[in-house]
């Protein structure tokens, strides 16, 4: 997979901006304010459909404009393909090759995107709220069914939400809370399904970058099971498990009109040797944690798909210590993957760079190519 | 300014799912064009239609009668109960030419978000018209969604202890279809209930 260009119409503050990435790392250099995040902002949604901070469809449309777009030419298995994405109205609509796309399978099927921000390396000592989303863009970009199968959840979870807060008869809250654990029992095994596959790689990739004696572990292990043992048990077993919690939490649920326990209410626990990290590591030793995890994602969707992902890094360098920055920097340099940087600095990312990189300097939503050497002198 | 008694048709008709305001000045156009019988014909049929159809008191699919077609049809077997949605589902089972037993139409599912409880359905006229060793087996074929699958949890818990077989209608890649355009929740999910051959 490479994207070969990419153009954005009334995309939050860029109103007709093309870009000709290089095939390996392109920089977007400019001050805070002037459109570079939503370089990548752009660039994410047209490949997640999501948007990269939390915020409504709407405000991605530039102010004034009636609708935002996003094309992109992609290289795909030989052949060029333009995907695209329209929001107008807070609502998005995909398109393939010009085509509606009718679903958001159809249209994920080559590209993948990993997205480092500084928000992720806040994550550590964050809520575990944050550590889900974290988890599950993770496990999103891994198995994209799960985009629908959390939805499914989501549903449920709602659905007996609403029926504990109306006192609904017994035997019609149970129906829920079958439903609930069949389709929790999901979630569950591609959660667990992903740490299997990504923990050892960002162990050893945490280790790699140094500086700790400590191993890193990143475990996932829902709260209130009894009597099975999450790793091994099968998808029917954790619903059995499930639908046993939630029996025995009702009487609690009940009272305070809310589902106490499943996927929702799980955290992705990161622990430095032995301790916790949200509480014993320091700053540093955090986001190299956080670090650790996004490269182990690299690796492992270039393992799974064949391919290596997009890598996108909104002024990630600033908030890195110099010496795990200078690490990030040759993992880009020698992952051969298309990567897009932003940064206010130029000689942060200048390891990063390589003689087809491509610079752009960002000022007021307009974004214009520079010669290599003006880059990081004008930074 | 166009006639009122037109202005009044196209408003009805663009009320119609489907039918846009352009679509309902088309149609218009066509009922004023065409000879008047049509017209007195169509509007009979309308008037007939509200009149006359309603729901079968048994299965609750529709009828003219005090009973359904389906459930009139001696040759269909009473053991056997396909409990469905709506009538756009029954249809769909019918369609089939597969199912020969009675049927019976729920007209919704349980959905706490929209507020609709069993009592917004006809459950209480399935269970009523189970007499005991009469039917023997109830096929739940409510859709494979969040809400489909409660209802028909929930109907197997009322329906099980009455000593019925009930069974769920399989799930997974659609017959005749590529697999390369099933959606990939589907494809999970049928790969993970596979069968040995």
């Amino acid at each position: 997979m490479r994207l070969l260009r990419l153009r954005y119409s009334d995309f939050r503050n860029l109103a007709d901006v093309e870009l000709a990435p290089s095939e390996h790392a392109t920089i977007a250099v400019g001050q805070n304010g002037q459109g570079k995040t939503n370089l990548l902002e752009g660039l994410f949604f047209l490949v997640t459909l999501k948007p990269l901070r939390a915020s409504r469809l709407q405000e991605l449309v530039r102010f004034g404009a009636e609708r935002a777009r996003v094309a992109g030419t992609f290289l795909l298995g030989g052949a060029e393909r333009e995907i695209a994405v329209e929001v107008s109205g807070g609502l998005r609509q995909a398109y393939v090759d010009g085509k509606r796309a009718s679903s958001l399978e159809e249209y994920f099927g080559g590209v993948a995107v990993v997205a480092f921000t500084p928000d992720d390396l806040d994550v550590v000592k964050g809520g575990p709220e944050g550590r889900r989303q974290f988890l599950d863009r993770a496990v999103f970009n891994r198995f994209p069914a799960y985009l629908r199968e959390s939805r499914a959840y989501g549903r449920a979870l709602k659905g007996r939400n609403r029926l504990l807060k109306d006192h609904v008869a017994p035997d019609y809250l149970e129906s829920w809370d079958v439903t609930l654990s069949q389709t929790g029992a999901r979630l569950w095994t591609r959660r667990r399904a992903l740490l299997t596959e990504l923990a050892p790689r960002a162990v050893a990739a945490f280790a790699a970058i140094g500086r700790t004696v400590d191993p890193a572990a990143y475990t996932y292990a829902p709260a209130h099971l009894d009597d099975v043992d999450f790793q091994s048990a099968a998808e029917p077993a954790l619903a059995r498990a499930l639908h046993e919690a939630l029996v025995r939490r009702r009487a609690r649920d009940l009272e305070r009109g809310f589902t106490s326990v499943g996927p929702h209410a799980d955290d992705l626990e990161i622990r430095l040797g032995e301790r916790l990290a949200r509480t014993y590591a320091s700053q540093g030793q955090q986001r190299a944690l956080i670090l650790g995890w996004k490269i182990a994602e690299i690796e492992n969707l270039h393992a799974a798909l064949g391919f290596l992902p997009l890598l996108l890094l909104d002024d990630v360098s600033s908030e890195l210590d110099p010496e795990r920055n200078a690490y990030l920097m040759d993992y880009l340099a020698a992952s051969g993957a298309q990567t897009f940087l932003t940064t206010t600095d130029a000689a942060l990312v200048e390891k990063a760079a390589s003689a087809d990189t491509v610079w752009y300097r960002v000022v007021g939503g307009t974004c214009t190519v520079e010669a290599r050497g003006e880059g990081p002198a004008s930074g | 300014m166009t006639p009122e008694p037109l202005n009044r048709l196209i408003a009805q008709l663009a009320r119609l799912p489907g039918i846009g305001e352009k679509t309902a000045q088309r149609l218009a156009f066509y009922i004023l064009r065409a000879p008047p019988q049509y017209a007195r014909d169509l509007s009979q049929a309308l008037q007939e239609v509200v009149e006359k159809v309603r729901l079968c008191a048994r299965c609750f699919s529709l009828t003219d009668q005090e009973l359904c077609g389906f459930c009139l049809d001696a040759r269909r077997d009473d053991r056997i109960l396909c409990v469905v949605e709506g009538l756009a589902d029954l249809m769909a089972v019918e369609r089939t030419r597969e199912f020969k037993g009675r049927y019976h139409v729920l007209h919704g599912v349980l959905s706490p978000l929209e507020g609709v409880g069993p009592d917004q359905l006809r459950i209480k006229e399935l269970l009523a018209r189970l007499e005991p060793g009469r039917v023997e087996e109830v096929i739940v074929a409510t859709n494979p969604d969040v809400e489909g699958e409660a209802t028909a949890l929930y109907l197997t818990r009322l329906l099980k202890p009455m000593g019925l077989k009930v069974t769920r209608i399989a799930q997974g890649v659609p017959m005749g279809g590529d697999l390369e355009y099933a959606d990939q929740a589907t494809l999970a999910r049928a790969l993970s209930a596979r069968r040995e051959l």
